[in-house]
């Protein structure tokens, strides 16, 4: 404390020769380069490991309960279905199956959506099928503005009517 | 002539904006990167046109590999801890069985409802196993889910 006191009197009782006598600004000069290197070096790294492409996501709902069921009538329900090779079978109904290449799904489904608009699509995958198969089948679906589609568990009785449209 | 050298100029630059702008990216690259989580189970994503934004916190992520097998990774420590104990807090996703899955889903849930469930397949993984998880989904009463994808330019 002492010492800062007497440092505040010192410079008091030399406040007259500082007023005339201005204190002399140093210029400090220091030298960036190094810093800057090292920014650049960082800029440089944290520029290259950027990823900016996030993945997106597709949202699916499904319904609340499993045993909650929709009378659906057979004439408005379209199902597709793929077996395990990735082949694409269609019908309405109970027609026959028809093969379908993935090529004409959105079309297939535009055109049957326009036909019918009250038709529900049901997609069936076999379990030892691919999955990039159902995220194209929805991915066709969201483009074709169909909303109204379920999943359901592939069954035996598919599995024959898929082996018969195949031998077709 | 050869003994009379030319004087070089030095050239002196304000480099002082470069350097503001230099930091100003520098910043701006440190505080937007995220580090990859290190995964240990890599997933090559199928395709789609969907364009939803993955969140970015509160995910709970079920993965399928391509061998069909089951993933469940959580983003937050403390979770991992309390659903897979001291062994799983640093591992980024443990392997789980389709049965042990609805009780992991729902003490989650539980710790943490504002989770988000994503399921991330891989392109090459069989629809069974997807299935199994969206089955178990909905007997968890997790209706609403994301399917995690690449962005495909048409």
């Amino acid at each position: 404390m002492a010492g800062v006191d007497s440092g505040g009197g010192e410079s008091r009782s030399h406040a007259k020769h500082a007023k005339k006598r201005k204190k002399k600004r140093v210029g400090i000069r220091v030298d960036m380069t190094p810093m800057v290197d090292v920014a650049f070096l960082l800029l440089t790294f944290f520029m290259l490991t950027t990823v900016f492409n996030k993945p997106q996501t597709m949202e699916l709902n499904l319904p609340p309960d499993e045993k909650a069921t929709v009378e659906v009538a057979e004439s408005s329900l379209m199902t597709v279905r793929v077996d395990k090779d990735g082949a694409m079978f269609w019908n309405i109904g109970s027609e026959p199956l028809q093969a379908l290449a993935f090529n004409d799904l959105r079309s297939t489904l535009i055109q049957r959506n326009q036909a019918n608009p009250k038709l529900i699509t049901l997609v069936k995958v076999h379990r030892d099928g691919n999955y990039k198969m159902m995220v194209d089948i929805m991915d066709e679906l969201n483009l074709a503005n169909i909303t109204r589609f379920s999943l359901a568990p592939m069954t035996d009785k598919d599995l024959q009517l898929m082996a018969r449209a195949a031998t077709l | 002539m050869p003994k009379i050298k030319k004087k070089r100029v030095g050239i002196k630059m304000d480099m002082t904006p470069m350097v503001d702008v230099a930091f100003l990216l520098l910043t701006f690259f440190m505080l937007t990167t995220q580090f990859k989580p290190v995964e240990d189970v890599e997933i090559l994503l199928p395709s789609s046109h969907s364009s939803i934004k993955l969140p970015e916190s509160d995910v709970m992520m079920i993965s399928v590999t391509k061998e069909g097998t089951i993933h469940l990774g959580l983003d937050s420590q403390i979770l991992r801890e309390r659903l897979f104990g001291v062994e799983g807090k640093y591992k980024a996703s443990m392997q789980v069985t389709k049965q042990d899955l609805a009780n992991l889903l729902i003490q989650a849930r539980v710790a943490n409802p504002r989770l988000r469930t994503v399921v991330k397949g891989d392109r090459g993984a069989p629809y069974g196993p997807v299935e199994d998880v969206m089955t178990v989904l909905q007997q968890t009463k997790i209706t609403r889910f994301n399917l995690v994808t690449d962005f495909e330019k048409s």
